[in-house]
């Protein structure tokens, strides 16, 4: 019985990573937080591609319109890079993701590949309209990540496709954004549930555009489109806008960490504090 | 597999097995047991070592993801005497069954690398990673507030127990 990695390849060349991933059976390995701890107490024997290693990957640039994020980039990195208002919201969810450790290696496109539905990186990308970019020997697409997050744990990416990048538009550099997560401690803590927002207001202060997105209260992180609708050209107190029927769309579970009802109030909080601080 | 990487200052090369995560590797090839293994899902942060100057769960990686690296474990602080953290754990009892303590340092050296006067508030943040299950954290703050005064050159705050000043 097999006993060790099947085969463990560290390309450096982006080409080169795409030629061995076209061959369909490696796990690819970024910054590692969730690989060993969903697989404690089984053998290690898959054939794993690290992608650490491959120039070009990691680091924060403006092209055509859009920010873009090589996959690499690690918590860490965001939170320590000068970027525009419109970020503080990731910037908000990258400091409460694990913890300093975790925030050290862990990488924007491995949470989203992961799918998590916990994924405290997915609600603030979701509120800024982020797309993914995929990459395989055939060329490179680009998904918006509404598209891109299919289901529990399942995305779009084709096995022989690596994330490369996450993009996300210049539109928001000017727009309010924050992020609340609510888990029954301040750190290491899996999200009950998280909400990001993204509010462009006009000069009067009335909002032209809001992006609403929430977290851990369905498969996959969900918009909230009707929310979204009813907050353009409301003012300060937008938050009072938000009800109970903007939620009818999520489906919570019950589980260790809180049951459904729990869960459904905290989401009405969380959303009405999400709007409110972006107001503020 | 060879893997090849700087561990406390010793350029250190050996054959392991791909699976091999880094704090197998410090722990049972080197035999540096100081830094521990407490939950292994990169949880807990007892493992936590410097891997290019930052705190990283050596649970989190694998021993061939180090290759190249500049690796700091808790061994590797004391040089001739004990490092300012470690002396500060010391001051102020900063450890009650001493499991998380060699990660609570290595985060708070990571910390005071990057900060040297932090705030109540910041050093709770720079140890947020780690858990001490004796919840012994107000005497860590302590041991840590020591540590960045005396790495600072003035005098650590004062003892708030009675028998030392």
């Amino acid at each position: 019985m097999a006993t060790d990695i099947a085969e463990f390849i560290a390309p450096t060349d982006l080409s080169h990573a795409l030629d061995i991933l076209a061959q369909g059976r490696h796990t690819i390995l970024a910054g590692g937080t969730d690989f060993y701890p969903a697989r404690v107490g089984r053998p290690l024997t898959e054939p794993v591609i690290d992608i650490t290693g491959i120039d070009g990957l990691r680091g924060i640039n403006r092209v055509e319109g859009f920010h873009r994020i090589g996959t690499l980039t690690t918590w860490s990195d965001l939170i320590t890079t000068e970027l525009p208002p419109g970020f503080d919201g990731l910037k908000m969810a990258a400091g409460q993701i694990g913890g300093i450790q975790i925030q050290n290696v862990g990488t924007i496109g491995g949470n989203l590949c992961n799918a998590s539905p916990a994924a405290d990186g997915i609600p603030p990308l979701l509120a800024l309209d982020a797309s993914v970019e995929l990459a395989s020997p055939a060329g490179t697409r680009v998904v918006a990540l509404e598209e891109f997050l299919t289901g529990y744990r399942s995305t779009s990416r084709q096995p022989g496709e690596l994330l490369t990048a996450v993009l996300v538009p210049e539109e928001f550099d000017d727009a309010t954004s924050s992020f609340w997560k609510l888990g029954s401690r301040a750190y290491l803590v899996i999200s009950v549930a998280m909400v990001a927002a993204t509010i462009v207001c006009d000069a009067d202060g009335t909002i032209e555009t809001a992006r609403v997105a929430i977290g851990a209260c369905s498969p996959v992180a969900k918009r909230l489109h009707a929310l979204e609708a009813d907050l353009a050209g409301r003012h300060g107190d937008a938050a009072d806008a938000v009800t109970v029927e903007h939620l009818a769309d999520l489906s919570p579970i019950d589980d260790i960490r809180a049951g459904v009802d729990e869960r459904r109030n905290a989401a009405l909080h969380l959303v009405r504090r999400t709007v409110a601080s972006c107001l503020s | 597999m060879q893997v090849s990487m700087t561990v406390n200052g010793r350029t250190r090369t050996a054959d392991v097995e791909a699976r091999t995560l880094l704090v197998h590797y410090l722990r049972e090839q080197l035999n540096l047991t100081g830094t521990h293994v407490g939950c292994e899902t990169s949880y807990c942060g007892a493992c936590t070592v410097l891997v290019d100057g930052k705190a990283t769960k050596s649970c989190t990686v694998l021993a061939v993801q180090a290759e190249g690296a500049d690796v700091t474990t808790v061994e590797g602080l004391a040089n001739g005497e004990l490092h300012p953290v470690q002396e500060g754990f010391w001051e102020r009892h900063g450890l009650q069954c001493g499991f998380c303590t060699p990660g609570m340092i290595m985060s708070a050296v990571a910390l005071l690398n990057e900060n040297d006067n932090p705030s109540e508030d910041e050093i709770r943040h720079g140890i947020e990673g780690n858990l001490c299950r004796c919840t012994g954290y107000h005497n860590i703050v302590r041991s840590i507030e020591y540590a960045a005064a005396t790495m600072r050159g003035e005098d650590p705050p004062a003892s708030q127990w009675k028998d030392e000043s």
